[in-house]
C-alpha cells in the first residue's frame, strides 16, 4: 500500500540513536513515531497507526524479544524489524523463528534499513488485506440461510444436485435455486472457489 | 703441711727431720668466734712459712666450766696425753685464766716455750709469766671506739653503751664510763647495764635518730643467761633502729657498723710471727711482750650502705670488710658469657635482617605475579566485556551513520534543509565524544596496572559495575537489584579490582539464572559491615543453590560448570580479595538460591 497510510514505530531506549533514525526515515518521507521502551509502545498500541515496528533488542524492562511476543498476541500485529547493538546469533535466530521480518545490526546503512522497512510495510499491507478479506468472507457467509449453508456443505462434498435433493428431501429445482442464491451472496463463480472459501472458514463437507 | 694426714709415727725415716709439734691451747671453747679468728691468723702465718708442722688443739672452755676441779682434771689430762709427745711450742689463746701463760711452762710442759695471745685489760708482766714465754696482749680501745663514732657520725647526739652483768662485762663497762667522761660535753651517754637481752632488743628498736649504740661485752645478762657476745650483737643488730658499734673484730659481720676494734686476726698473725722466731731457735724470753692498746678502724661495708655512711668519713687506713666484689670480679664469667650471647644475638639479628630483605623481595615478586594474574583475568574477562563494548560503541556509531545519511538527504532537498543539517552535525559531534569515552574506559580497564589501593565509595563502585552490565549481551536478561544502604564507610582497595570481583560474581549469577523462569531471574546485591574492620558485599540469586561438596571447590582454579568456561574467574577473584586481606566464600540461602560473599577492609580513616 502507499506510504501515506503506514507509520513506522521505532522502540529504542537510546535517545541519540532513536533521533537519528527518525530523522533519516522522515527525510525519506515516512511517518515515524518514537518510543523509549516496550511499555511505552504497548500502552500506545491501541491507537497506533498500522505500519511496522523497529525494535531494539536490549532495553531496560521488557526486552525486544518479549515485546515481539506481546505484539504477536495482538489482534492486528505489526511486522517487526530488529535493530541490535550486538549481533548475538542465538537471539537473532529466535527472533527470526518468531516471525520477524529482518534482524539488522547497528550501525545500519540507509539502503538496508529502507529495504527492510519497505518489505515490512508490504507485508503489513498484504496482511491487512488478507484480514479484511477474511472478515468480508465471514460476513457474507453469515448472510446465508441455514438451508443454503446445508446445500453448501453438500456441494463441497462433491454431490450432484440430484443427490443433494434426495438427501435434503426436496426437489432438484429447489436445490438449484438455493445453490444459485448462495453463490450470489458469496460472490463466487465456481465450485473450486467455493471449496477454497469453505476451507478458509473451516467448514466441513457433509458425507 | 696438712693435718689431713693422720698421726704419723715418730719414726718417719731415719735421718728425716721430725715435724715440729705445735700445741694450740684455747681458754674458751672451740667455736667462740674470737678463737676462730685468732687461730686463723696464727696458722696463716705458720703454714706459709714452709715448715713441716703438726698442730694440736685443746680447749679449756673455762667460760662455761670455771670450776677449779675441772681445771685440775684438764691439766692432768694434758700432762698424761702429751707425756710421750711433748709439744715443741705452745700457743696459748687466752680470754681468761691468764695465769695459764705462766703456768703452762711451769706446770704443764716445762720444756716448751709459750707464745700467747691474750685479750685482757689486765697487766701481764714478764715477771708473772716466766722466762720462756712471750706474747701479745690486746686491750679494748673503748676510748678510741667512742672517738671513732663521733668522727664517722658527727651528728650523733646520744650514745647508748650496752653491757652485760658478768664480772668481765662490768669491767669493760667501768672502762667505758671512764672513757665517756671525756666526751660528756659533746654527747649524752646512757648505760644499759641491768637489762636482759630480750629487754635490750626491745629497747634498741625504739631508739631515736642521732643515736648510736656501742656494745662492750655481754657474757651474761641481768636475767642470768650466758651468751657469746657476738651472738648478742647479731640479735641487737636485727632489732636496732640505729647503728651499732662493736669493740672487737669477731663481732663485725653480723650487721654492726664496725668500730675501733681489737683486731684479733692480727693478734693471731703476730703470735704466728713470734712462733716462727721461736721455732727458728730464738728464745721466747728475749722477745718483749707486746701490748696493743689501740684498736684498728674496721667496718662492715654492708652496714655502711645500710646507714648511709660514706666511706669518705672513715679514717685513713680503715679496713672495710664484706665489700662485695666488683661487677667484673664477681660476675666475670657471666659477663663473658653475656658478651658471647650478645655477639651471637647480633649475628642472628643480622641474619634475620638479611632474611627480611630477601622476603621483601620475594613478596614484591609475588605481588608482581598477582598483578599479572589479575591482568590475565582482566583480559579473559574481555570476552565478557566485548558484548558491553560492542553495544556501547554501536549506539553512537549507529546514530552517527543514520544522522549522516539523513543529512545527505536533507542537503538534496530544494531548498536544502540547513537547519536540520546543523542539528545533525551537533548530534554527530556528541555521539563521537560518547564513543571516545567508551574506548577510554575500556582501555583503562584493560591496562595492566599495579594494585593502587584507595578509599572507594562502595555504592558508587557497585553502580558503575551495574551500569556496565546492564548493557551486556542480549542473552543475559536477569535483573539485578542493588539494595542500596546509605552512609557506608569507604573501603580501602583498588577500585578496578573491586569492580572485577563484583562483575565476576554478577556474571556468574546471571549465567546461572539464564534458564530459570523469568520471576526467578533476580540477583540481589547488598553491602554491609562484617565486624569492625571489614565491609561485606554479597550477591544473591534465586536459583537452584550450590551442591554442598562444591561450595569450597568453587574458588579453585579450573573449576567450572560451563562447557565453554575456563574456570579462572572465581579463583582470580579469590586471589584479588585475599590480596586485600579479605575473604570470599559462598553459602546456600536458607530459602532459595545461593549467595556469594566477599569482604574488603574499611579505609583506616573511616574506622570507628
Amino acid at each position: 500500500m502507499s506510504k501515506d497510510q503506514s507509520t513506522i514505530h521505532i522502540v529504542d531506549d537510546d535517545p541519540s540513536f532513536r533521533t537519528a533514525v527518525i530523522r533519516l526515515l522522515r527525510a525519506a518521507n515516512y511517518e515515524v513515531r518514537g518510543y523509549a521502551s516496550a511499555g511505552e509502545f504497548l500502552s500506545a498500541s491501541a491507537d497506533a497507526a498500522p505500519g511496522c515496528v523497529l525494535l531494539d533488542l536490549k532495553m531496560p524492562g521488557a526486552s525486544g524479544l518479549d515485546l515481539q511476543q506481546s505484539i504477536a498476541n495482538l489482534a492486528e500485529p505489526w511486522p517487526i524489524i530488529f535493530l541490535s547493538g550486538n549481533g548475538d546469533i542465538p537471539a537473532s535466530v529466535r527472533a527470526m523463528k518468531a516471525g520477524a521480518v529482518d534482524f539488522l545490526t547497528k550501525p545500519v546503512q540507509r539502503e538496508e534499513l529502507l529495504q527492510a522497512v519497505e518489505r515490512a510495510l508490504e507485508r503489513s499491507a498484504s496482511e491487512r488485506q488478507a484480514r479484511s478479506n477474511l472478515l468480508e468472507t465471514r460476513r457474507r457467509y453469515a448472510t446465508l440461510t441455514p438451508r443454503e449453508r446445508e446445500v453448501l456443505a453438500h456441494v463441497i462434498s462433491g454431490k450432484l444436485n440430484k443427490q443433494i435433493a434426495f438427501r435434503m428431501g426436496t426437489t432438484e429445482r429447489t436445490i438449484k435455486a438455493h445453490r444459485g442464491s448462495m453463490m450470489d451472496k458469496l460472490g463466487l463463480h465456481s465450485v473450486a472457489e467455493l471449496t477454497r472459501m469453505a476451507q478458509e472458514l473451516g467448514i466441513e463437507p457433509i458425507r | 703441711m696438712t693435718l689431713l694426714v693422720g698421726p704419723v709415727d715418730n719414726a718417719i725415716g731415719a735421718g728425716a727431720e721430725r715435724a715440729k709439734r705445735v700445741l694450740m691451747l684455747f681458754s674458751e671453747s672451740k667455736y667462740v668466734p674470737g678463737n676462730l679468728l685468732v687461730e686463723q691468723g696464727a696458722r696463716d702465718v705458720l703454714l706459709n712459712s714452709g715448715r713441716s708442722l703438726e698442730f694440736y688443739a685443746e680447749y679449756l672452755d673455762a667460760g662455761r666450766f670455771p670450776e677449779e676441779g675441772y681445771y685440775r682434771l684438764f691439766r692432768a689430762y694434758l700432762q698424761q696425753k702429751y707425756a710421750q709427745r711433748p709439744p715443741d711450742l705452745v700457743l696459748a689463746f687466752l680470754a681468761r685464766k691468764f695465769e695459764l701463760a705462766g703456768q703452762l711452762p711451769a706446770e704443764f710442759f716445762p720444756k716448751s716455750p709459750v707464745v700467747f695471745g691474750a685479750l685482757t685489760e689486765a697487766e701481764i708482766p714478764r715477771a708473772r709469766v716466766g722466762s720462756d714465754v712471750t706474747g701479745v696482749v690486746q686491750r679494748l680501745d673503748i676510748q678510741g671506739a667512742l672517738r671513732l663514732i663521733l668522727q664517722v657520725q658527727p651528728e650523733t647526739q646520744r650514745i647508748v653503751v650496752i653491757g652485760g652483768a658478768a664480772p668481765l662485762d662490768r669491767l669493760y663497762l667501768a672502762l667505758a664510763e671512764k672513757a665517756a667522761s671525756s666526751f660528756k660535753e659533746q654527747v649524752q651517754f646512757d648505760f644499759w647495764t641491768t637489762l636482759s637481752v630480750a629487754e635490750m632488743r626491745r629497747n634498741v628498736a625504739l631508739l631515736p635518730k642521732r643515736t648510736c649504740v656501742l656494745v662492750t661485752t655481754v657474757f651474761r645478762d641481768a636475767a642470768g643467761e650466758t651468751f657469746f657476745p657476738e651472738q648478742v650483737v647479731s640479735w641487737l643488730v636485727s632489732s636496732s633502729s640505729v647503728p651499732i658499734y662493736v669493740p672487737a673484730d669477731p663481732m663485725i659481720g653480723s650487721g654492726a657498723v664496725g668500730g675501733k676494734v681489737a683486731h684479733l686476726e692480727a693478734v693471731g698473725n703476730r703470735v704466728g710471727e713470734l712462733a716462727e722466731r721461736v721455732l727458728d731457735g730464738a728464745a721466747a724470753g728475749s722477745m718483749a711482750i707486746e701490748v696493743r692498746k689501740n684498736g684498728v678502724p674496721m667496718f662492715d661495708w654492708r652496714a655502711l650502705q645500710r646507714w648511709g655512711i660514706s666511706e669518705s668519713r672513715l679514717p685513713p687506713g680503715s679496713i672495710v670488710r664484706f665489700r662485695p666484689p666488683t661487677m667484673w670480679q664477681q660476675y666475670r664469667w657471666y659477663m663473658v658469657g653475656a658478651l658471647i650471647i650478645f655477639t651471637l644475638q647480633g649475628i642472628m639479628i643480622a641474619g634475620l635482617l638479611l632474611q627480611r630483605a630477601r622476603r621483601r623481595r620475594a613478596e614484591a615478586e609475588l605481588q608482581r605475579n598477582r598483578d599479572q594474574l589479575a591482568h590475565v583475568a582482566r583480559v579473559s574477562t574481555v570476552g565478557e566485556l566485548t558484548a558491553a563494548v560492542a553495544h556501547e560503541l554501536n549506539q553512537p556509531l549507529g546514530a552517527i551513520l543514520s544522522n549522516a545519511e539523513a543529512a545527505e538527504m536533507f542537503l538534496k532537498t530544494e531548498p536544502p534543509a540547513l537547519d536540520e543539517v546543523r542539528d545533525i552535525l551537533a548530534d554527530i559531534r556528541k555521539d563521537d565524544q560518547r564513543a571516545s569515552e567508551v574506548i577510554r574506559r575500556m582501555r583503562s580497564l584493560l591496562r595492566k596496572r599495579e594494585l593502587a589501593p584507595q578509599a572507594v565509595e562502595i555504592n558508587a563502585a557497585v553502580e558503575e559495575v551495574l551500569k556496565l552490565l546492564s548493557i551486556g549481551s542480549a542473552a543475559r536478561q536477569a535483573m539485578i537489584d542493588f539494595e542500596r544502604t546509605a552512609g557506608l564507610p569507604r573501603i580501602w582497595c583498588d577500585p578496578v579490582h573491586f569492580q572485577q570481583v563484583l562483575m565476576n560474581l554478577l556474571l556468574n549469577g546471571v549465567d546461572a539464572s539464564a534458564d530459570l523462569p523469568q520471576e526467578r531471574q533476580h540477583l540481589f546485591v547488598r553491602a554491609g559491615h562484617d565486624g569492625n574492620e571489614m565491609m561485606k558485599i554479597s550477591v544473591s540469586d534465586r536459583g537452584r543453590g550450590i551442591a554442598a561438596d562444591r561450595l569450597a571447590k568453587l574458588f579453585e582454579p579450573f573449576f567450572t560448570t560451563k562447557s565453554d568456561g575456563m574456570g579462572m574467574g572465581l579463583s582470580i577473584a579469590r586471589t584479588i580479595v585475599e590480596a586485600h586481606h579479605g575473604r570470599i566464600w559462598a553459602e546456600n540461602n536458607p530459602d532459595i538460591g545461593a549467595t556469594f560473599y566477599f569482604t574488603m577492609p574499611i579505609a583506616k580513616s573511616n574506622r570507628s
